[in-house]
């Protein structure tokens, strides 16, 4: 049969091709398996892949205009300040147990969401600012209330974290909801079995017509099943895709990106849209107080290399704190030069001067820092201990250590075990600054007041307004100028050294069609569809 | 011959009294616990007071001891606890990875006894010299194997290459030949070494001089004489492999992606998941007095001066 294939057979395959087809399981194998699918704990990317496929959303965010579309939501109106949010819910929704997705069900939601539940030990989502409560209007109509403006809520319930499930799914406590079977959404897809920890199969909802409005594919999704199999080890991942055992894989290294192409496969690079990856200080720790000591460190860093020696063309050098592709991006490069005169200059200013051993010493101590490799980012440890290499030449040494993710917490959050930190978080909304420095979210900077009991001083106070105002300005304009003081504030301020944007990178075969992701990486297999294999 | 087993079962139960014990005290000492580290996860952004409020509601500010008293009767119940990392019950957890670690364990070892006797039969039995060092030297050779390596290079040759057992969405016992090769190399080495250092040592024995004067040869020797005597050490070494197959085949099941008691267990030391790591100390201890007792239990059998020496006592 191969060797009779005509150039007219090829031809109309691949016109074929084109129309989708319906039916047939994906494979797709993930990494790790899916922690807790409380849907604000979708961050983490496997449970960020599940509920993607098996939650719908009040609104949409369109991935390449980043506009937010209607959904669930018809249509919404935000009143002048950002602190009152109508939306009109579109009719005859149900979650897959039956129950209708009405206002009510919207209200109970992000009641939940935006204040958490004390006796169900569920925590408050992070792209939910100023919440107050919720009010139902009719049966396709509910209100929010906010404290203080909150711009950002709009593209918040657009994303993974605000995924509706039904109230029977939300009254469980926190710990019941590690069991995919539980969360009951109104998605395309439903669970149909789990054995945990290794498989998980979804099956299409054949009722399923209500996907986002703007969207070409529209009704019941092509697929028939999906299969999420637990695949950790890398090579066996992109062996079984290209031996044809799996169809998409998540988690492709940079350094296996090449075979994959080889051999005819696609490499899918999303990005994260949002905090790139950086590696940031906290100044708690006196030996990087000194904002001289970080900007050296800041120019002696150079991102080129890393960028051309550790990963590919999918991974964008940094040229400011968040992505390019970021809502309210500017261009910093300028300030973020590879400059290792500058760097041992201002290190000398700082009265750090070279020892004997060519390390930098002052008043007897060393200038040696720590970092814990962080897990879950590409190539995070090779990363760090490039940057200890570059930092090595101007007489700084950095110990990049690996610990168990559970000391990695702990220490990471102690500064003066840990004075510098990789760092990066996805999200398409200039809120992701706020939620990546501000002391009561992530609290990356180690500021008092957040996460960390042990801290002793340090506080931005200038940072923390600037935060604040990109939260709550209502004005949209005025709004991404804010973004753009805070990114030069943090750069100035050489808190943060970007690096690198970050994508997710999946890799498929050639044969699977309609592959798309929402704005920050995460796959939806709605409008995917497997065309035959040749 | 029943006062015996009375005793070793009582001992059985000390032993776990005193595992549980151990490690509770120990798990407790951790520096950090499985709550805060999931909750101060920089991704929920969660606030010190609403930490603290989480803490409460989990009870962990309850005294020790009545933590203590509340899981051991727990335990004895059959109730252990919720994993706070997968958001699932412990037992719930430990009833979908039990069965594919205790097949790959059962027949990993089952292989690797297999391995290790033909092994060991062949270096006594193998016609030249040189050849019969050959075959004794093949233990060190297994032994230094790294099983990531070899998983890793069976799965690329019969998975990927000759396309003969899939690795994704195998049958129940197709997922289990590669995997269960890849675990019963490494197991195979120490029984195989011991067993051929045992049958050395018999096969100096004056009585076997004496059977050989009389014509015997090398093989009716071998099975008349020497196993029984070679096999009650490679016994006891077997109950102590057994035991670590079930928790120690951590590298094999993450190439193969078999999710069993192996990967929980690293995850649950990698967030030091309390709940799931004390039933897995309980759990093993269980599995490892089990296959001792087993152990001891079958000594008499292969060797009748113990039934001797039993009836004397009795």
């Amino acid at each position: 049969m191969t060797g009779s294939l005509t150039w007219g057979s090829v031809t109309k395959a691949a016109g074929a091709s084109e129309t989708p087809v319906k039916g047939g399981t994906l494979v797709y194998l993930e990494q790790q398996p899916h922690t807790n699918l409380y849907p604000p704990a979708g961050g983490f990317y496997p449970n960020g892949g599940i509920l993607n496929q098996i939650t719908d959303k009040l609104t949409y965010q369109n991935p390449e205009t980043l506009e937010i579309e209607p959904w669930i939501a018809e249509s919404w109106t935000v009143n002048a300040d950002a602190t009152e949010y109508t939306f009109k819910i579109r009719k005859g929704v149900t979650f897959s147990d039956g129950t209708p997705l009405d206002a009510a069900a919207v209200a109970k939601n992000y009641d939940v969401y935006g204040r958490g539940s004390k006796d169900l030990k569920l925590p408050i989502s992070e792209v939910i600012n100023n919440y107050d409560r919720s009010e139902v209007i009719d049966p396709q109509t509910v209100k929010f209330y906010f404290k203080k403006p909150s711009p950002g809520f709009l593209q918040g319930t657009s994303v993974i974290g605000s995924g509706l499930v039904s109230l029977a799914t939300l009254a469980l406590p926190y710990e019941a909801l590690g069991d995919a079977t539980k969360i009951i959404g109104s998605g395309p897809f439903v669970v149909a079995a789990e054995t945990l920890g290794r498989e998980l199969t979804l099956n299409a909802r054949t009722d399923y017509n209500w996907g986002p409005a703007k969207l070409a594919q529209q009704g019941r999704a092509y697929l028939d099943t999906i299969k999420y199999i637990i695949t950790p080890e890398d090579s066996v991942r992109i062996g079984a895709l290209l031996a044809g055992q799996a169809d998409v894989i998540r988690q492709v290294q940079a350094y296996d990106e090449k075979q994959v192409e080889d051999e005819g496969y696609l490499i899918y690079a999303p990005s994260t849209r949002g905090v790139n990856n950086s590696v940031v200080f906290r100044p708690d720790n006196p030996l990087v107080a000194d904002i001289r000591v970080r900007r050296a460190l800041l120019h002696a860093t150079n991102a080129d290399e890393i960028v051309s020696t550790l990963f590919s063309a999918n991974y964008p050098k940094a040229t400011s704190i968040i992505a390019k592709t970021a809502l309210g991006y500017v261009d910093l490069s300028s300030r973020l030069s590879y400059d290792l005169e500058k760097a041992k200059a201002l290190l000398d200013e700082a009265g750090w001067k070279e020892g004997t051993n060519g390390l930098r010493q002052k008043d007897g101590q060393v200038l040696e820092l720590t970092a814990y490799e962080s897990l879950p980012q590409p190539q995070n440890k090779e990363t760090l201990q490039l940057v200890s290499q570059q930092w090595g030449k101007i007489g700084v040494k950095l110990n990049v250590l690996t610990a168990d993710s559970g000391s990695a917490t702990v220490n990471n959050l102690d500064p003066a075990k840990a004075p510098v930190s990789p760092a990066m978080v996805g999200r398409a909304d200039p809120d992701v600054i706020k939620s990546q420095y501000y002391p009561t979210n992530r609290n990356v900077l180690l500021q008092k007041g957040g996460n960390s009991d042990k801290v002793q001083t340090f506080l931005d106070e200038k940072l923390n307004t600037l935060l604040d105002n990109l939260a709550s300005e209502p004005d949209r304009a005025k709004r991404l100028a804010i973004a753009g003081d805070v990114q030069a504030y943090v750069v100035d301020q050489a808190y943060a050294i970007p690096i690198f944007e970050e994508p997710q990178a999946f890799a498929a075969a050639p044969y699977v069609k309609g592959l798309s992701f929402e704005a920050v990486g995460r796959p939806s297999f709605y409008g995917t569809w497997l065309a035959p294999r040749h | 011959m029943s006062r015996y087993v009375i005793g070793r079962v009582g001992q059985a139960l000390l032993v776990l009294w005193a595992a549980f014990t151990v490690s509770f005290v120990l798990l407790q000492a951790l520096p950090g616990d499985a709550i805060l580290i999931k909750f101060l996860n920089p991704e929920l952004g969660l606030g010190p007071e609403q930490i603290a409020e989480i803490r409460a509601s989990y009870g962990a500010d309850v005294p020790l001891l009545s933590q203590y008293l509340h899981s051991i009767v727990n335990f004895l119940s059959g109730e252990f606890g919720y994993s706070v990392q997968a958001g699932v019950p412990v037992g719930d957890l430990l009833l979908a990875k039990l069965p594919p670690s205790l097949w790959l364990a059962t027949l990993g070892f089952l292989l690797a006894t297999i391995l290790a006797v033909s092994i060991a039969v062949l270096s006594t039995l193998a016609p030249f010299a040189w050849l019969r060092s050959l075959i004794q030297s093949v233990p060190s050779l297994f032994v230094s194997t790294p099983v990531f390596w070899l998983g890793i290079l069976l799965i690329q040759v019969f998975s990927f290459q000759l396309r003969l057992i899939p690795v994704i969405n195998p049958g129940p016992w197709e997922a289990l030949i590669l995997p269960v090769l890849t675990l019963a190399v490494p197991i195979s080495a120490p029984l195989a070494q011991i067993l051929i250092r045992n049958i050395d040592e018999v096969m100096t024995e004056p009585f076997i001089a004496v059977a050989r004067a009389k014509g015997a040869s090398r093989s009716w020797v071998l099975w008349k004489h020497v196993a029984k005597n070679a096999i009650l050490p490679t016994l006891t070494i077997g109950g102590i492999l057994f035991g670590e197959l079930l928790a120690g085949a951590v590298v094999t099941e993450a190439v193969f992606g078999l999710n069993g008691i192996g990967g929980l267990t690293q995850r649950a030391v990698g967030s030091q998941d309390i709940a799931v790591l004390q039933a897995l100390v309980v759990f093993s201890a269980v599995a490892f007095v089990l296959i001792n007792l087993a152990v001891d239990l079958l000594y008499p059998v292969f060797d009748p001066r113990l039934r001797i020496r039993e009836r004397a006592a009795a």
